[in-house]
């Protein structure tokens, strides 16, 4: 559709654009990314030519963008860019029928039957029809988008260039525009190109992507563009993660700052207190620990810093459970819970340092019930640094020591929770396995916990 | 339905206000024709113009010195306050849609000091071109306005390209307050009389001019108004700005150069014919625009049926408050039009506070 050959062009003298060539298909959602300067809308106004060509070409649908005249380009292109000031108190209504502005014909150029269809067409998917008659200086910010939004798809254009539409909107109006959006690329093929900010965003939306630096392109591609940490970090300088979206299939980036707190980081001994209380135990971290666990509460990878073993005597509904963490004044999102019907004092709780690692392990054990399979409930903290790779192998590591020790004692379990703590303190390990240091520790330390604890259990019964 | 019959109420709302307009203007008309220091009864008036323009009428007898006063003195003064009112209203309103600036008048970008320098030195040095008369002002003047415009066009087109909106208001100043010197200048020369004489003539007015004023200023009339009027929407998508004007398919620097050349044409002539009468070409766009909000499609044919009612009224004021005296019809205007658009303002910032 939009066909962009060895294009060279912007402001007199330096050109900003330095030769780049780039095709973008039919009905698709292209992304054009990069940082502040790259050159991005400047490509933007070669097309709509507010900016001169001084070589290569530009082509719409196989022909030269020069030799469109005004009306003709702005039947085939519509652009919404960043919020526009309009002056004087224009109804929406009215700035949506200024779209129609390239299809008007005859000497009195008036609104005919088709026009007024169209424009009533567009306000109902745009959704603003019932505040027609507002001025659109009195509307909120994401109405007026989507009011300027209405306007572009009035002049019933084949392409629509965006230039950071949803710059300053926040994220349920930037979410709205671009379903929107989408919805009309599907509906009517519409071919959408645009410049996006926010790459977690455009990753979200965009059917293709180039990556532009400098006024040259780097990459040109599927949404894997947004995969390539260290060409992200070499554009933008932040050092970047790609992370899996939870439920679509498509990457997101996390930002570090470069700025990190200074860390209080007390020896890791130091940098917890455990209480005991008459149905609960309490493990309370200064700093949030990085955590993989499969507790009842606070499961999967994430930041925790609020650790119990609580007794009781049923499995709580959700309900009950949020009671009980507004009664112990415990953050719910914060805290891992494990649950158990034993007795407190079955709880061993071992510190140690193992290959020279600072570690401590709770372990409860609920195996001395007759005819019913037991389980070992085990929450392990260790002052390292792990990958989330390197935390995936402590898990299995851990889990097939405990297994070990269990064999060996000859008691089948059923349900068991596990919970690795991390402080992240140190050199990152990128992986853990029975050949390292990390891995040894953590197999030593489930190990003999196992052990002790499933004693202490049989002993108390 | 509801939209149906909204829209019909709103059509007829504005079907209204022409109708209103027009009556408004008829009714000023007559007033101005009806009330002087020499009573004329309305039937006769009425009788007199049927003649004089369709050679129909309907009374026996009609006073010869009666028709004189009506068609040689009161109905020109009328028409011409009509032209001038109607000029300066659309002159303003195609200017504050230009520069999307609501403080824009038709004197901003100088034309008008153009063709008041013309006149001023026609009146300090009391010559007159052979063939032209006492028309020489006047065309000296427009002559003057329109070469006016051609310097500001230069100086705007070499310091922007694109006819950049503040590059036009600089350009307009700056030439504006340089001729606004000379004219001081020419002043300060002067005798006495040539010192009243002119500033007489800076205040304005409408009086004593006859027809052949009028048919000086109606062909600058029609063509700058057909010239508005025919790039009304391009008016109306300014107001986006001219970046996104151009993404609608304007071609906007085609659209300003021919917006200014209309406007220009109108305020030179205006000025040419009347003197520069203030804030009528300021308030009236702005009072249009209340009433029937900011598209230009109707603001333009109202401004000038309001305006040229105004300047009429004005006109009537300036020479019955004193009478048999005359005030200057600037005068008037600033002393209506400053508290008029004084009230605007502030009822415009309640307005917004209670929306809000």
């Amino acid at each position: 559709m939009i066909h962009i050959q060895n294009l060279v062009g912007g402001y007199s003298k330096t050109p900003i654009i330095k030769g780049i060539d780039l095709e973008i298909n039919k009905s698709e959602f292209f992304a054009l990314l990069g940082p502040n300067g790259s050159g991005k809308t400047t490509i933007f106004k070669l097309i709509t030519g507010q900016l001169p060509i001084i070589s290569g070409s530009i082509s719409i649908a196989g022909k030269e963008i020069s030799s469109f005249s005004k009306l003709e380009k702005a039947k085939k292109i519509a652009v919404l860019t960043q919020e526009v000031q309009v002056s004087f108190d224009y109804t929406v209504e009215e700035i949506v029928s200024l779209g129609r502005y390239p299809h008007q014909k005859g000497i009195l150029k008036n609104l005919s039957k088709h026009d007024l269809e169209v424009i009533e067409e567009v306000m109902e998917i745009t959704k603003v029809s019932e505040f027609r008659k507002k001025q659109f200086r009195t509307i909120s910010g994401g109405e007026k988008q989507r009011v300027l939004l209405a306007k572009a798809l009035a002049q019933e254009p084949e392409i629509l260039l965006l230039d950071e539409p949803t710059n300053h909107l926040d994220i349920k109006h930037t979410f709205q525009i671009l379903d929107l959006l989408k919805t009309h690329q599907h509906v009517k093929g519409l071919t959408i190109f645009s410049i996006l900010h926010d790459l977690n965003v455009a990753s979200l939306y965009a059917d293709r992507f180039a990556l532009l630096n400098n006024g040259s392109l780097l990459e040109v591609g599927d949404v894997n563009l947004l995969r390539n940490e260290e060409q992200l970090q070499h554009v933008y300088q932040v050092q970047v993660n790609a992370q899996s979206h939870p439920t679509v299939p498509k990457p997101q980036l996390l930002m570090t700052p470069k700025f990190v707190e200074e860390a209080k980081s007390p020896s890791f001994v130091n940098g917890y207190e455990i209480k005991q209380q008459h149905d609960f135990v309490h493990v309370h971290f200064e700093q949030p620990l990085r955590t993989i666990s499969n507790g009842i509460v606070g499961d999967g990878i994430q930041w925790l810093q609020h650790f119990c073993q609580v007794h009781a005597a049923y499995n709580p509904s959700n309900e009950e459970l949020l009671q009980w963490f507004e009664q112990k004044d415990l953050p719910s999102k914060q805290t891992s819970v494990m649950m158990t019907t034993q007795r407190l004092e079955n709880i061993v709780v071992v510190e140690r340092q193992v290959e020279g690692i600072q570690m401590m392990i709770m372990a409860m054990s609920e195996v001395g019930m007759k005819g019913a399979k037991g389980k070992v409930n085990m929450m392990l903290f260790m002052d390292a640094h792990f990958s989330d790779g390197a935390l995936v192998n402590g898990y299995m590591i851990a889990t097939e020591a405990k297994m070990k020790a269990l064999q060996e004692l000859n008691i089948a379990t059923s349900s068991d929770s596990l919970l690795l703590g991390l402080t992240q303190n140190g050199e990152v390990q990128s992986s853990a396995s029975l050949e390292n240091r990390v891995g040894k520790a953590i197999h030593d330390m489930v190990y003999s916990a196992t052990k002790e604890a499933v004693q202490k259990n049989l002993q108390l019964v | 339905m509801r939209n149906l019959s909204i829209q019909k109420l709103l059509s007829n709302k504005i079907i209204w206000l022409y109708i209103l307009s027009g009556g408004l203007l008829l009714g000023t008309s007559l007033l101005g024709l009806f009330l002087s220091s020499v009573t004329v009864p309305i039937p006769t008036i009425l009788h007199i113009i049927s003649e004089k323009v369709f050679h129909i009428g309907w009374l026996e007898e009609v006073q010869k010195n009666e028709e004189m006063i009506i068609w040689n003195i009161r109905l020109p003064r009328v028409v011409l306050a009509f032209c001038v009112g109607a000029s300066l209203s659309l002159a303003g309103a195609a200017f504050q849609g230009l520069l999307r600036n609501p403080l824009a008048d038709p004197y901003t970008i100088g034309v008008s000091s153009g063709a008041s320098l013309g006149a001023v030195i026609v009146l300090f040095f009391q010559f007159s071109i052979i063939g032209l008369g006492t028309f020489t002002l006047p065309i000296v003047s427009i002559i003057s306005g329109l070469l006016t415009l051609l310097v500001v066009f230069g100086l705007v087109r070499l310091s922007s390209r694109s006819l950049a909106v503040e590059t036009i208001i600089l350009a307009g100043i700056i030439i504006s307050s340089f001729i606004g010197a000379l004219v001081s200048l020419i002043i300060s020369l002067g005798d006495k009389d040539a010192m009243t004489q002119i500033i007489y003539w800076l205040y304005g007015s409408v009086g004593m001019r006859g027809w052949d004023y009028v048919q000086l200023i109606i062909p600058f009339m029609i063509v700058g108004a057909f010239i508005l009027f025919y790039h009304y929407r391009e008016l109306n998508a300014l107001a986006l700005g001219e970046e996104a004007a151009d993404h609608i398919g304007v071609d906007v620097k085609r659209g300003k150069t021919f917006v200014l050349i209309g406007a220009s044409l109108l305020t030179g002539a205006a000025v040419a014919v009347s003197g520069s009468i203030g804030f009528v070409g300021l308030v009236i766009p702005h009072l249009v625009r209340l009433i029937v909000g900011p598209n230009h499609r109707h603001v333009l044919p109202l401004s000038m049926l309001i305006g040229g009612s105004f300047l009429i009224s004005a006109d009537l004021i300036a020479r019955v408050l004193i009478a048999p005296k005359e005030l200057p019809i600037g005068v008037i205007t600033a002393l209506i039009g400053a508290p008029v658009f004084a009230f605007l303002l502030i009822r415009e910032r309640i307005g917004r506070g209670s929306n809000r």
